[in-house]
């Protein structure tokens, strides 16, 4: 096995990477071997970043993946457009940057949650949500960790009627990592 | 936790003040006073914690040079047992004796005094803030160091406690003994006793156990440490699992490279510090590592810190490591010009200046 990264996690802000790292950990991937690229705390947008990297991510992605089994994870809100919409802002940056559609063997996972993570992070700690809402940012963001963990454990029983849409979206684009 | 810091007259740092969280990251030129925080820290906490006698610790060369005042001052704030502590040191210099002595030592809990050294005698109050005994004192000691605990200074001793836990660490490999003939509670500033000091944590079983699980993660191989005794003395080795047997081979903790004597420091400081809920102030962690082992590390401090089960103070140049923490404002930015006195602000990095902060820092963009 290679020691150095397996996965690749490109996420806008502390909260996600939070999220994914508790996420990822729990499904069995060491954490020294994932890395995390994740947008500067500062002016700019994080969805900006987000969208200029994803294309270089993508790229080292493919251009090492004979040699290491490796893996991509995106995450980036919706915010207040529909999540297919900001999936086309990456396939459109993607294509902007002359590369080919993600296909369905390429272990990059795209998580998009609407209107953002705290939506879900929310609905894990068994509020009742909706995907308009800002509900703003958690003091601490590892206060999501046994909630995302719980949720880990049991991913792979189906999501109750209730759960925001852009959660169950994301179950499909879980496949493609763990 | 150690919340504010206020220094006087002490080398570049003069009316200078930094506020801290639970991790901050130390950014600047050479020589803008990011280790001079360090220093004052290491010195507080070692005239506090009773180490030696004033003018041991605290020397006259330490005096700001364009300043002719005599008094350094100097205040912690230290958040805990649901209050806040203020501890003020003024320190009173006689040049051409070569002499110092305390002027001022007084520390209050919720602004209400613990503590009051002044002319030479010492003022104390009990935890209920009645007033206690009134005796004579040393000048040149702490009076707080000389405190022993008893069921009505309970406040006072806590804080006493706390300013010990603060460690400062520059972790040098190259100078760490892989012997150790006794314990030590504390590392030393290089790490030099880390074996010592390793033997004394390892006592808690609980502590080795985990650091053995994580070390197996980034250290590809290892298997766990242990300690062979040779008369008084106990070398300290680090076993490696063979790839294809079920056996281990034992190296000396000296055989072992820079890179991964460091790499073994840094995860141990990182757990001490969760376990001994210190205040780590880390110059330069990043020294020796190899590019893929820093953020795995940071990660897990970070973590911590932001778990409120540790405080990390770093100073750092490195781009790995600045660029991973300032996706949160944890950054302080140090500056100086020419002879003028430390300034600090919060980095704030711009988003859409198309490279990462740290190229922002070494094209000297930044700020600009």
């Amino acid at each position: 096995m290679s020691r150095y990264s397996k996965v690749v996690v490109l996420c806008e802000g502390r909260q996600d990477e939070v999220f994914a790292r508790t996420f990822l950990v729990k499904c069995g991937f060491m954490v020294a071997r994932i890395r995390f690229v994740v947008a500067p705390k500062g002016i700019g947008s994080g969805e900006k970043f987000v969208r200029e990297q994803y294309p270089k991510e993508v790229i080292a992605y493919r251009s090492n993946r004979n040699r290491i089994q490796n893996s991509l994870v995106v995450m980036t809100d919706a915010d207040v457009i529909p999540v297919s919409g900001r999936m086309k802002y990456l396939e459109d940056k993607l294509q902007d940057e002359r590369q080919n559609p993600r296909r369905p063997d390429e272990a990059i996972g795209i998580f998009i949650p609407k209107r953002n993570i705290e939506t879900w992070i929310l609905f894990f700690m068994g509020q009742q949500v909706d995907e308009d809402t800002d509900y703003g940012h958690f003091n601490k963001q590892s206060v999501c960790k046994p909630y995302v963990e719980k949720y880990a454990k049991s991913r792979k029983q189906a999501l109750p009627d209730n759960a925001p849409e852009s959660l169950k979206l994301a179950c499909s684009e879980l496949a493609r990592i763990v | 936790m150690l919340k504010r810091i206020y220094v006087d007259n002490y080398k570049c740092l003069v009316n200078f003040e930094l506020t801290f969280g639970s991790i901050c990251l130390f950014l600047g030129p050479n020589g803008a006073g990011k280790s001079s925080v360090f220093e004052v820290l290491q010195n507080l906490r070692s005239f506090i914690g009773g180490e030696g006698r004033l003018e041991q610790i605290f020397k006259h060369t330490s005096l700001t040079r364009w300043q002719t005042l005599h008094i350094q001052t100097f205040e912690l704030e230290v958040e805990g047992n649901k209050g806040i502590y203020k501890y003020l040191l003024k320190v009173d210099y006689d040049i051409e004796g070569h002499k110092a002595r305390v002027k001022s030592e007084l520390l209050s809990y919720n602004k209400k005094p613990l503590l009051r050294f002044e002319q030479g005698e010492v003022h104390l109050y009990r935890d209920n803030h009645s007033v206690g005994p009134v005796y004579p004192f040393d000048w040149h000691l702490s009076a707080v160091s000389s405190i022993f605990a008893r069921p009505d200074n309970k406040l006072l001793t806590w804080f006493k406690e706390q300013v010990s836990q603060i460690i400062v660490v520059q972790p040098n490999p190259a100078l760490m003994t892989e012997i150790s003939e006794t314990e030590f509670d504390m590392p030393s500033y290089h790490l030099e006793n880390f074996v010592s000091w390793y033997r004394h944590l390892s006592q808690d079983q609980g502590f080795a156990i985990e650091l053995n699980k994580t070390l197996r993660e980034v250290l590809p191989g290892f298997d766990a440490f242990k300690f062979e005794k040779s008369g008084d003395q106990y070398r300290f080795k680090a076993h490696f699992r063979n790839e294809n047997k079920n056996e281990s081979v034992g190296y000396g903790f000296g055989d072992l490279s820079d890179g991964q004597r460091m790499l073994i420091v840094l995860y141990a400081l990182t757990l001490a510090v969760k376990m001994q809920h210190y205040t780590l102030c880390l110059d330069e962690p990043e020294n020796f590592l190899a590019l893929p082992e820093i953020q795995p590390w940071i990660v897990q401090l970070f973590e911590l810190c932001e778990q409120d089960e540790a405080q990390a103070l770093l100073i750092s140049h490195h781009p790995e490591l600045i660029d991973y923490l300032l996706a949160s404002p944890v950054g302080l930015w140090f500056e100086r010009s020419g002879n003028l006195p430390t300034r600090v602000r919060p980095v704030v990095a711009p988003g859409e200046s198309g490279v990462p902060v740290s190229e922002l820092i070494a094209r000297g963009w930044l700020n600009e």
